[in-house]
């Protein structure tokens, strides 16, 4: 790994934390409904260098959140943890495979989606054996990840598109979707 | 750059995602309830009290005080029976397996009854004995 691409995993890790950080502020109707506002540094990382540089910002940012928020190794962070590598991977590969056929939005629907589905499964295998339960809780939660996957999709794509324009001379961007 | 031209620029299979996403999700709000089995708890009511509510796919062998004595209810493979109880009839034990509806012990006032005795309104209107 370059040095370069060292100073830019740490960047995008510090925008991805404080995103993290910041969405921890907002009041929330269930406590485990969340808009994965980091996701879309995430999403970013990977269209603009690549599936390692994504899955290294993801662990990097789950690790320190759950450091400075205290629940390292708890519940909370193996949740975090499955559902972010599950969604980077997932789009990582949907990118590798076909890199036409979403686009920016589609990718974010789809990492929401596999975060949501990754946590659920870890959910039941690990903390709640009750497949009733996460039967009945399905629906609703990918109905809003679908719903904050748009919205981040949204965020993403002019993100996108303005990195594009202004900064293509100075950020050496070596993979433009 | 307008949310207008956001939307074009999403591709086909993009818009195919979300409405998928949308109406499975909503559909599955909707119909979920009904797909899945509602005897999947059985409650335990001793002297009219509830005293345990129990999963239906964890086999495991309880006691219960009744008015009378201990009356002992097992749970194996999705289904319930009595196998001790002080009455001196026995009718609950000779009831044996039961997969629905409720086991009863009306001497000892223990009410074995599975899934969610509210969910259909349907309680038992009074005991006797």
């Amino acid at each position: 790994m370059q040095q370069q691409d060292k100073y830019r995993i740490a960047l995008l890790s510090a925008f991805a934390l404080g995103l993290h950080g910041f969405e921890n502020l907002l009041p929330s109707p269930i406590p485990w409904l969340r808009f994965g506002l980091a996701n879309i540094v995430t999403l970013i990382t990977l269209l603009l260098y690549g599936m390692r540089p994504a899955v290294m910002v993801t662990l990097i940012r789950v690790m320190l959140a759950s450091l400075i928020a205290g629940s390292f190794l708890g519940p909370a962070f193996i949740l975090s943890l499955g559902g972010g590598i599950a969604s980077t991977l997932v789009m990582g590969f949907v990118l590798h495979i076909a890199p036409r056929l979403f686009s920016t939005m589609g990718l974010s629907i789809i990492g929401a989606l596999f975060h949501n589905l990754a946590q659920l499964f870890l959910a039941y295998f690990l903390f709640i054996q009750r497949i009733e339960a996460i039967l009945l809780i399905t629906p609703v939660i990918i109905l809003f990840g679908t719903l904050t996957g748009t919205v981040n999709g949204v965020v993403s794509a002019l993100l996108m598109k303005n990195l594009i324009k202004y900064d293509q001379k100075v950020q050496n961007v070596n993979e433009i979707k | 750059m307008s949310l207008k031209e956001l939307f074009h620029n999403t591709t086909l299979a993009d818009r195919i995602l979300f409405s998928l996403m949308i109406v499975l999700s909503l559909s599955g709000i909707a119909f979920i309830k009904e797909i899945l089995p509602d005897n999947f708890t059985v409650h335990i009511y001793a002297d009219g009290y509830p005293a345990y509510i129990l999963p239906l796919d964890k086999n495991r062998v309880v006691s219960v005080e009744g008015p009378q004595g201990k009356t002992v209810v097992e749970i194996k493979d999705h289904q319930v029976r009595i196998i001790e109880s002080p009455c001196h009839n026995k009718l609950c034990i000779q009831t044996g397996w039961v997969r629905s509806g409720a086991v009863l012990c009306l001497p000892n006032r223990i009410v074995v009854t599975l899934g969610d005795p509210d969910k259909h309104k349907k309680t038992v209107d009074a005991t006797t004995g």
